[in-house]
């Protein structure tokens, strides 16, 4: 703690905190135009400018932290005509198109001219000609942006895709795209979103709406585990009578949170509904009738409490393959750990200096996950440790050691490294005998992992203090899941690591903490909610009975986090809810909501009423939205297992893999994400199955086939290709194990 | 006695022209009151009036306003049905898509639509006011960066149907009319001052 003054108020600071920041807590107003709180300070605006006692001239407040006594001047005249110099030194040649901007009066540099009272231009700047640029889903028009570089930090820091630079030039000076003539790059669209100005827009936003109009709705994102913060804006679609509502776009609370492409821009997924009585009473007969009920993860607490209850009543099964992958996992874990969840969290990564990745491609699986190491990597130097059979692109910047296993052999992989982890940890005799006991040869060569490289991370770890082990969507539908599982909770238990598993869909914790799922055998009659069955009801296309899409529900869902986030509805849906059909078939809620309440106590809810949710960050970045779930004790009676004999993958592998920013059935639909379905493998795999760039190919999957253009991905290395879900079915994607052996074949006729 | 009043000066001074009303003291007792009713009864006013009115009528010249084949001018600020008005040059409309008119309507009654056009220009597609609605209050013109929406001087709201009251076409000034330079530049509510050019200042630029 430090003690010091403002305006000779005294004020406390922790440790790393500048002056800033300590101002603000305290209630104190510096004007800023480049601060960011979640990236480092930009220094470039200087309106923070501010006085001490012990030093001469101004201090920029956002980059100093405080000391002792010190005696800090806020507001003095010097430092208003310093302020209102460069205010002015802003407002020099920029357009005045305030009318047509499309940021419509929702402009840091509006609200600062008219807050310093510059009404007439003092400096002169001959005026040049600057080009508007499109990046596809970005406009970006250099005229109007005042080099803040606050989109250059977020894009590196936060993001890490690194795609745009500042070029310098003086007055000259514009954003650019790095190494590369036009944007090439993720397409988060985090720029837009905190860019002061309208210089970075969306451009299929652009010009259609008045930031005035749109009325903002709270919700969670519905997308992946991460449940991200995001508000969508809603307006009228046309001046006729009756016009329904339509969302224009989404933002977010860009100081505190950051949003993915999908979130951003996956947003129209709301579908026409109508009350079909007929229809309705037919879903209701397939339900009664039903042997079992399979769904999607894409589904809220409520909506999967309504499924409990009626199983419980009607007594048919509910099928859910991969909230039962994630469910067995998370058992596994806790018969080690005793506890129902796990440790770690994004916060947790975001503030690690030392993270391991292993068994999942987080870069597309899980965007805030990638966020989250990128601004460790960044902010805390954090060594990232990514363990997986094919290398990423996307993480090439903040990976400091890639160690590749061969496909099936994740059981090995993670036992080697809870060995090398757990190398002076106070174990059981019983445990240290079983790692001694492991075969290193047989699993080092089988997983084809050296005992150098786990040489290497002990290494890299033995120095990390705050460190977290990440563990991939790909393990929990592994043979061995529960093995792994255990053996991911010994590391928790018995080592300064960290756990985050992350799970696939937006509710893929909430479903298997709330409902008893049944292994899936198929069955005569089969009720498919988002899944596949021979009655379908749901919001994906093509099903029997249409209920209410995700944007249009209020509910909850429970983020990787293990944070129940509530979500609400943006656009009206006129047709039924699941709701609707549970009440008829004896389940009787007057609203979804009510079942807020009663979501199990012992699995960590507790009992709040979703109207006492809240869902925003305050203005210092508290996290105010829903609650956390009690990590609640269980039995921990778990016996870690002999390691099984290593599968081998041998031939063509493919890898269910979504391209980034495509997850689900919805993102499917959104119109403004890049929807290529293709199957995309590097020049060896083409070599190896003989195929070649744009050739139409059939998959042969153990279950199913699918017809997919072959493309070749100069980036992509190694003998896997990377085969798209999203499309296919309701787009589930994590039902059995990612990696599969598949016959390919060429089709057509070229031959 | 014959007066006109004189609006410059509604000073009541000594020497103005306020003056007494000459009225006759009302009857008081039953006699006087049925003698009253009789004179007023019996008296030839009536055929007074009859005359006045056969007179003028074999005269055939009328001063009747015709309405609506003619109607009375009206004041530069009376504000009535709204116009929008296009650019004297190049024939575009005035309207940039600002949306202010749309903020600043208290009765809540305009709406309007824009998209981004080939030229990456703001364009507006739809544009209505709700007329219905509209309490003719002048915020739109006033709020208007670019003098494209006015009150005219068309006060005539009546129609068969609601949705006449809100065509976008309507209130625009057809081409043909701009081109035979028929579109008024309006003097009235919203409008710039007259000689605001004198207070136009040049921006400091150096070259």
């Amino acid at each position: 703690m430090i003690n010091f003054t403002i305006n000779g108020q005294n004020v406390t600071a922790l440790k790393g905190e500048s002056i800033l920041q300590a101002a603000r807590k305290a209630g104190f107003y510096i004007p800023t135009m480049c601060y960011l709180e979640k990236t480092t300070p930009c220094a470039s605006c200087r309106l923070c400018v501010v006085e001490t006692d012990k030093t001469d001239g101004f201090i920029l407040s956002c980059q100093t932290p405080p000391t002792e006594g010190l005696s800090v001047t806020i507001d003095s005249d010097r430092l208003k005509a310093e302020r209102t110099n460069i205010m002015r030194l802003y407002d020099v040649n920029h357009p005045l198109e305030c009318g047509v901007c499309d940021k419509s009066g929702a402009c840091d540099l509006q609200n600062k001219t008219l807050e310093f009272g510059i009404s007439a231009q003092h400096f002169s700047a001959k005026d040049q000609h600057r080009k508007i640029e499109h990046w596809g889903l970005i406009n970006y028009d250099p005229s109007l942006c005042i080099l803040c570089e606050k989109c250059v930090h977020v894009c590196n820091e936060i993001i890490g895709d690194d795609a745009i630079e500042l070029q310098f030039g003086g007055y000259k000076s514009s954003v650019i795209p790095k190494n590369s003539d036009t944007l090439d790059c993720t397409f988060c669209g985090e720029c837009i979103a905190v860019c002061p100005v309208g210089a970075l827009v969306s451009s299929q936003f652009q010009y259609s709406a008045n930031a005035w109009e749109l009325s903002k709705i709270p919700a969670t994102c519905v997308h992946c585990s991460a449940g991200c913060s995001l508000m969508y804006e809603v307006r009228h679609t046309s001046n006729s009578l009756g016009a329904k509502d339509k969302i224009y776009r989404v933002t977010n609370d860009f100081e505190h949170t950051t949003l993915c492409g999908a979130g951003r821009f996956g947003f129209d997924f709301s579908s026409e509904g109508s009350k079909d009585g007929e229809e309705f009473a037919k879903a209701i007969d397939a339900i009664k009738n039903a042997d079992a009920i399979r769904f999607s993860s894409l589904i809220t607490n409520e909506e999967a409490m309504i499924l409990q209850t009626l199983k419980e009543k009607l007594g048919f099964k509910l099928y859910n393959e991969e909230a039962r992958a994630y469910q067995n996992f998370m058992n596994a874990f806790g018969s080690i750990s005793g506890k129902i969840g796990f440790g770690g969290s994004l916060d947790a990564i975001k503030q690690s200096d030392g993270i391991i990745v292993l068994g999942g491609r987080v870069s597309s699986d899980n965007p805030a996950v990638r966020y989250a190491m990128t601004t460790a990597a960044r902010h805390n130097g954090a060594k990232v440790v990514y363990m997986h059979p094919m290398e990423d692109e996307l993480l090439q910047n903040v990976v400091t050691q890639f160690v590749k296993y061969e496909v099936g052999t994740e059981e090995g992989v993670i036992a080697m490294l809870a060995k090398t982890l757990l190398e002076t940890a106070d174990l059981s005799e019983e445990s240290r005998a079983y790692f001694d006991g492991l075969d290193e040869g047989y699993l080092c060569a089988e997983s084809n992992v050296g005992d150098e490289e786990y040489a290497r991370i002990a290494k890299t770890f033995a120095r990390a203090k705050r460190k977290t082990l990440v563990i991939g969507s790909d393990v929990l539908t592994h043979k061995r899941s529960a093995n792994i599982a255990r053996l991911c909770a010994m590391i928790e238990t018995y080592s300064e690591f960290a756990v985050v598993v992350v799970p696939t869909s937006v509710n893929t914790v909430g479903v298997s903490l709330i409902c008893d799922l049944d292994t899936d055998n198929g069955g005569e009659r089969v009720v498919g909610y988002n899944a596949s069955g021979t009655y379908t009801i749901g919001s994906l296309g093509g099903v029997n009975l249409g209920l209410a899409p995700l944007n249009s529900q209020e509910g909850t869902f429970v983020s990787l986090n293990y944070q129940v986030l509530p979500t609400n509805v943006a656009v009206s849906y006129e047709g039924y809810t699941l709701n609707d059909l549970a009440s008829s078939l004896g389940v009787v809620a007057e609203n979804t909501i009510d079942y807020t309440a009663k979501l199990p106590k012992e699995k960590g809810f507790n009992g709040s009423v979703f109207d006492e949710l809240g869902n925003f960050y305050s203005a210092l970045g508290e996290d105010q939205r829903g609650y956390l779930l009690e990590n609640r004790d269980v039995r921990a009676d778990g016996k870690l297992e002999e390691i099984d004999d290593l599968p081998e993958f041998n031939g063509t592998v493919v890898y269910r893999c979504n391209p980034v920013n495509q997850f689900n059935g919805y993102t499917a639909q959104a119109q403004q994400l890049e929807k290529e379905a293709v199957l995309s493998g590097s020049a060896q795999f083409a070599a190896a199955a003989k195929i070649s760039d744009g050739d139409k190919i059939r998959l042969e999957f153990p279950q199913s086939t699918q017809e997919r253009i072959f493309k070749l991905d100069p980036v992509l290395k190694g003998t896997i290709a990377l085969v798209p879900a999203y499309d296919v079915g309701f787009g589930g994607l994590n039902e059995q194990y990612r990696f599969e052996k598949v016959k390919i074949m060429r089709v057509g006729s070229e031959s | 006695m014959h007066h006109e009043e004189v609006f410059t000066d509604r000073n009541v001074s000594e020497s103005s022209a306020y003056y007494y009303v000459d009225i006759e003291n009302y009857p008081t007792t039953g006699w006087d009151k049925f003698k009253q009713v009789v004179k007023r009864t019996f008296s030839g006013e009536l055929f007074v009036g009859l005359w006045v009115v056969l007179r003028e009528m074999i005269k055939f010249d009328i001063h009747t306003v015709q309405y609506p084949l003619e109607k009375l001018p009206i004041g530069p600020r009376y504000r009535a049905v709204h116009k929008l008005l296009r650019l004297w040059e190049s024939g575009y409309e005035r309207c940039i898509g600002c949306g202010l008119c749309e903020k600043i309507c208290i009765s809540d009654c305009i709406r309007m639509d824009t998209r981004i056009d080939e030229n990456s220009r703001k364009e507006v597609t739809e544009y209505s006011i709700n007329l219905g609605r509209c309490i003719f209050c002048g915020y739109c013109a006033e709020v208007c960066p670019e003098l494209a929406i006015v009150h005219g001087q068309r006060y005539e709201n009546a129609s068969e149907q609601r949705a006449h009251f809100v065509i976008k076409d309507d209130m625009l000034t057809p081409l043909d009319m701009l081109k035979a330079g028929e579109q008024a530049e309006y003097p009235g509510f919203g409008a710039i001052i007259p000689g605001s050019d004198a207070s136009v200042k040049k921006t400091p630029l150096a070259y």
